[in-house]
């Protein structure tokens, strides 16, 4: 306890603005500093009003969304969206492609039969398979079909690039550092170092210190929360889309990553092959963490998946042992080109 | 992007246990977020038990106290400062209404959490008796930026339903175009 309270907290002699609102379902954290208190507030006004625009295209609960509605038209038609939304379909089904269906969008019936999304009017058919995204097609004029019957939820990516975009606005307008943090998808710019903690993943009053970050995004993805009991078994917001379960158990599972999308959906990728790597029974490591680095005979390599993107990633038991996956290296990214 | 990892490789991290509590607004900054330059006036607002009883059911939420904190803007407009307290979580925020009675927007003016076998629920509770956001309470030291297991807003979000049932109820011209969006 007390080497965190030692810690040196981040206080930039300029003007500084902490503001939170409820947003994406969780609250949203702005602070930002480097330019005069009249400027900030503006700034931070704006970043807040553009998750806001996230939400509203993005929002699986409300019929209005961009997302509702290509869910409600079905496979076989076109549905003009907003460019945003059309990013971040397209970051789901690039996702969904390099991680050969270790992340999927379409996971929606799973979480909507355990009760952690809200249920359609009618029920969902029985023809619709909870994977898929990466089977999405777009067309010019910001069009995007569904390639079968499908139920797509964003959630794994949407709050994280609704960070990038507030990071973004402030950016433009002129502040030379902050963090968004949207309930733990976090991205801290500019000059500034900001220790992060994450929670315990077993006791959410307990934090681990992970260290300092700095011009990065950090998404940690854990069932802290949304473990519930369904049928005997234990479910939560993370599942493997290949096999169906709940996966993650026990564990918190943090992605640092040049964008916030990014690193909130490396989470669901890492939590996938993790679970993979533990019922097939591979390479516990060191630490006793059992983490799947390279599930024998798929093909897929998810510390290659995670040097392609330039991140890294740290699995959390809930006794604190810790394994860190990815580059070792500090990654030079030129964030100017983050989405 | 830059990591600065306390460890690297398999390590074993330790876990400290503290309150996360924050402070972002006092109710004066919060009224200059949504109403700049605008003058408010406190309203005595006290609602009778019938009144409490239309108010929950109307928005589904039960009510804390018959006592309602809300300013009236001069120029139109209402400002309510209101209170959450979820399991391991209190919350303070600020709504802002419209002359219309629409919503001009949430702030969050604290938040407070704590877990743990020591602070006993009903005990923590306690605590918090009396309390507004001008009379912060320090639990242990606060902590920076916290990632994993999200924390909800649903009870904000019920709390801003009540409020806007207060506002119907109590406050509302009976003549306004209906407000509740």
């Amino acid at each position: 306890m007390k080497s965190l309270s030692q810690s040196p907290r981040p206080r930039p002699s300029c003007a500084e603005l902490r503001r939170a609102r409820p947003l994406l379902g969780t609250l949203v954290e702005i602070t930002a500093g480097g330019v005069p208190a009249a400027r900030l507030a503006r700034a931070v006004a704006r970043a807040f009003a553009a998750i806001e625009v996230v939400q509203a295209r993005l929002s699986f609960h409300d019929p209005a969304s961009d997302l509702a509605r290509l869910n409600q038209a079905g496979p076989s038609e076109w549905v003009t969206v907003h460019p945003l939304s059309a990013t971040v379909l397209r970051h789901a089904r690039t996702l969904a492609r390099t991680s050969t269906g270790r992340f999927d969008a379409a996971v929606a019936p799973r979480l909507q039969s355990w009760g952690l999304l809200p249920r359609p009017r009618p029920a969902v058919p029985r023809s619709v398979v909870a994977r898929g995204s990466a089977g999405l097609e777009f067309a010019a004029g910001g069009r995007v079909r569904l390639p079968g019957p499908m139920i797509l939820d964003l959630g794994g990516v949407a709050k994280g690039y609704a960070v990038d975009r507030a990071v973004a606005v402030l950016r433009r307008a002129g502040v030379t550092r902050g963090l968004v943090n949207a309930g733990g998808d976090l991205r801290v710019f500019g000059d500034w170092t900001a220790p992060v903690q994450v929670r315990h993943p077993g006791q959410p009053g307990a934090f681990f210190a992970l260290g300092g970050l700095r011009d990065g995004a950090l998404a940690t993805s854990a069932l802290t929360y949304s473990a519930r009991k369904w049928r005997g078994r234990t479910v939560g917001a993370l599942v493997d889309p290949r096999t169906g379960q709940a996966c993650g158990h026990g564990v918190s599972i943090s992605v640092w990553a040049r964008s916030a999308w990014l690193a909130d959906g490396l989470t669901k990728v890492v939590a996938s092959a993790w679970a993979e790597g533990r019922g097939a029974g591979s390479a516990a490591d060191t630490c006793g963490v059992v983490v799947a680095g390279e599930p024998a005979g798929t093909g897929f390599s998810l510390t290659g998946l995670l040097s392609r993107y330039q991140a890294r990633a740290v699995v959390v038991a809930a006794d604190g042992r810790a394994e860190w996956l990815g580059a070792e290296t500090e990654s030079l990214f030129n964030h100017d080109h983050v989405a | 992007m830059r990591l600065s990892p306390l460890f690297t490789a398999a390590t074993a991290l330790v876990a400290s246990t503290s309150g996360y509590a924050t402070d972002y607004l006092s109710v004066e900054q919060a009224q200059q977020v949504f109403f700049a330059g605008a003058t408010l006036v406190a309203v005595p607002l006290q609602l009778s038990p019938a009144q409490a009883k239309v108010v929950a059911q109307k928005s589904g939420v039960k009510l804390r106290s018959s006592s309602v904190r809300v300013w009236a803007v001069t120029g139109g407009g209402w400002f309510f400062v209101d209170e959450v307290l979820g399991k391991h979580e209190f919350i303070t925020y600020a709504v802002g209404l419209d002359a219309a009675g629409a919503v001009r927007g949430v702030e969050i003016l604290s938040y407070r959490e704590a877990y743990g076998g020591q602070i006993t629920t009903p005990k923590w509770r306690a605590q918090f008796a009396g309390k507004t956001s001008v009379s912060p309470l320090r639990l242990d030291e606060d902590i920076a930026n916290i990632t994993g297991a999200t924390l909800s807003c649903r009870h904000v979000m019920e709390g801003v339903k009540r409020l806007l049932a207060i506002y119907e109820i109590a406050l509302a011209v009976p003549s306004a175009a209906p407000v509740l969006r």
